[in-house]
């Protein structure tokens, strides 16, 4: 009790060097806990839009089929597999895709070409396809037809209105041969695609390559990103037994997975840097008062404190400090946050990601931006005053209490 | 060899030297002495002569060079240095020339704190402090801080607080250094008052003859050696 009561008038005794010592904790956390919301809602922002308009952030397909795609690796009973996924909870949308390849050829021009069936509705619900349309229109009841890649399109020649042949083979073996206006051209974001993107309604490819009723993958987008594990987690068990893999971003977009993974270590430059200015600071000026104050330790010592006794006031006097720096920083870090979560920066370049377009860098309140500057700040401060806590445990009171 | 129960200090022989640099400055040259329960004992001699290593050394807040110390029955060297903080806690009051009391503590928390060590009760510490300020003369001033007092109130403090928690021993190095004669003289008479009626044992360093005329045995130091001595009354 005493030692409490010691620690805290200590310090309050200097007041100016507890504010600098404090104002260096706040900013350190501040700087902390900013950072890392402003982070990771950075890279879930990125996540989020490459997985959620594209992929999907979990995928179903039949086993083996993400290892080695084939056109007879089908989900067969697609519907079952939808009714299941309605009564998942924090699922938002899914969508059913078919795919194939084929040449294509456009009065003199030819492509081999990626054919995607989609179900138009729900693949717009789930990927909001139609904004990448960049030309003509996306499906709807009465337009049917073909989209092309903005590029396969130009290779083509061929534009809106346009009618193109597509030539494959179907899953029965026999020759897959149609021919499809064109309805409009999309800018998918991914080059690749954008050379080599066919899009059908699901129905249609579903009949050109005798694969009525069944598809390859179903794309599934979760409430949000911190969703994904657990519902891939009920999709797994319940649709276990049935031959089909559910996966999730981390597993079907490994390489970005990675590229993300590693770009985190920013974090904990920035950690380190918190340490630094924390640590250089509370060692100097706890190590300052200590050393001021070796007659009064000289006195507390000599009237039968114990050297422990001593070691615990200096720490208690700076973690007293830190927590209530980190209370008053949590604060200040979570309204930040809060701001930048809500309103973002608009960024002047936007940044291209794997094709997907970056606009905007938001911010994001999470638990992991309150308690790692928590766990650093105190940990350093406790760390470091343990030496000047140290010199004023080995205090000699017959040296610090001579008067000459 | 056996210790007499109302011998508190048994010095035997006790030597203290300083390195400085190359030179041996030998402060404690074979002291000799005992110091009987009850005493009112002054050290004097000119500056220099060794009185804060002599007590330093006999309350084991300094290990001497050389020779033994009995403290109250305990021989300190065989000792480890918590059995000492807490010997020191329940069997030695100190008062020092100066820097005696903790400036962000109260009077009454000043003099609580060492109860507080032992683990006396609130209610017995709050009688005690009330207690001790009466006998200093200091009714009313238990929540004024130490820089709201005079020198001599300081001291008096220092005072209840060496002697709130009854110990064998009250040892005081130089107390009236920084004070005035007049001053001096008064928290003299209390001390001696104090020594007569609880019969607690005062040593105390001075070199300010108005002060050891107060001593009932005057123990004259020099040069580190202890040569004479006079009783008195
Ligand atoms: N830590 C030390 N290192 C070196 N020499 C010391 C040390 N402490 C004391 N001395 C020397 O020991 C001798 C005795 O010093 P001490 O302080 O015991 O004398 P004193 O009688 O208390 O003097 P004063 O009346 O001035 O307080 C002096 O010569 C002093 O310079
Ligand atoms: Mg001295």
């Amino acid at each position: 009790m005493m030692t409490l009561r010691l620690a805290f008038r200590n310090l309050l005794r200097q007041k100016r060097r507890t504010i600098f010592t404090g104002l260096s904790m706040l900013v350190g956390f501040v700087m902390g806990c900013f950072f890392i919301g402003w982070a990771d809602g950075a890279y879930n922002h990125i996540i989020d839009s490459f997985t959620r308009q594209r992929l999907g952030h979990i995928q179903i397909h039949k086993q083996g089929y993400l290892g080695k795609p084939s056109l007879y690796k089908t989900i067969d009973n697609p519907e079952r597999v939808g009714k299941i996924l309605d009564t998942v909870g924090h699922i938002d949308s899914w969508a059913p895709r078919l795919f194939s390849a084929g040449l294509v050829s456009a009065g003199e021009k030819s492509a081999g070409v990626q054919v995607i069936g989609i179900d138009t509705e729900r693949e717009e619900r789930t990927t909001n396809i139609s904004n990448k349309i960049v030309e003509g229109n996306y499906f709807d009841n009465r337009i049917r037809g073909v989209i092309l890649g903005k590029d396969l399109a130009r290779n083509l020649h061929a534009g809106v209105r346009d009618s193109v042949v597509i030539l494959s083979q179907a899953a029965d073996g026999s020759i897959a041969n149609a021919r499809y206006p064109v309805t409009g051209l999309i800018d998918t974001g991914d080059p690749g695609l954008n050379r080599s993107a066919f899009y059908l309604p699901l129905e249609y490819a579903q009949e050109l390559f005798v694969l009525e009723g069944k598809v390859h993958e179903i794309a599934v987008n979760a409430a949000n990103l911190n969703y994904i594990e657990k519902v891939a987690k009920e999709l797994k068990s319940r649709l276990s037994g049935t031959g089909l893999h559910v996966a999730d971003w981390k597993e079907f977009a490994h390489e970005f997975y990675v590229a993300m993974s590693a770009d985190k270590g920013g974090m904990y430059v920035m950690l380190v840097i918190v340490v630094i200015i924390v640590a250089i600071t509370v060692l100097n000026t706890i190590l300052m008062s200590v050393l001021e104050r070796q007659k009064e330790y000289g006195v507390l010592k000599a009237i039968g404190t114990r050297p422990g006794s001593l070691v615990r006031m200096v720490l208690i006097e700076t973690a007293l400090l830190a927590g209530a720096c980190i209370l008053l920083g949590s604060v200040i870090g979570y309204f930040m946050n809060l701001y930048f979560a809500e309103y973002g920066l608009k960024l002047a370049n936007p940044i291209e990601w794997g094709g997907v377009q970056i606009k905007y860098m938001k911010g994001e309140v999470n638990f992991k931006s309150f308690y790692l500057p928590t766990i650093t700040v105190l940990v350093t401060a406790l760390l470091v005053c343990f030496f000047p806590a140290l010199r004023a445990a080995r205090t000699e009171p017959a040296k610090t209490m001579r008067t000459f | 060899m056996e210790q007499c129960s109302n011998q508190v200090i048994v010095a035997k022989n006790v030597k203290k030297n300083y390195q400085q640099d190359s030179i041996v400055v030998e402060a404690v040259r074979g002291v000799n002495l005992t110091i009987e329960k009850g005493e009112f004992t002054a050290i004097v001699g000119p500056s220099g002569s060794g009185k804060t290593t002599l007590l330093n050394v006999l309350t084991g807040l300094d290990t001497p060079t050389e020779g033994e110390v009995w403290l109250n029955g305990r021989l300190l060297s065989e000792m480890s240095q918590r059995e000492l903080c807490d010997f020191r806690r329940d069997n030695v009051g100190f008062v020092f020339q100066a820097y005696n009391l903790i400036p962000v503590l109260t009077v009454e928390e000043n003099i609580e704190y060492v109860m507080m060590l032992q683990g006396v009760s609130k209610n017995e510490r709050h009688r005690r402090v009330v207690d001790i300020l009466k006998q200093m003369g200091l009714e009313g001033y238990h929540n004024r801080f130490p820089t709201q007092l005079s020198g001599g109130q300081q001291q008096r403090v220092a005072i209840a607080r060496a002697m709130v928690t009854k110990p064998a021993l009250i040892l005081a190095d130089e107390p009236t250094a920084n004070l005035d004669s007049k001053t001096s003289r008064a928290l003299l008479d209390i001390m001696r008052k104090l020594n007569e009626e609880t019969n607690m044992t005062f040593v105390f360093s001075t070199h300010d003859p108005h002060v050891v005329d107060r001593a009932r045995r005057v123990i004259i130091l020099e040069d580190g050696v202890n040569v004479r001595e006079e009783t008195r009354n």
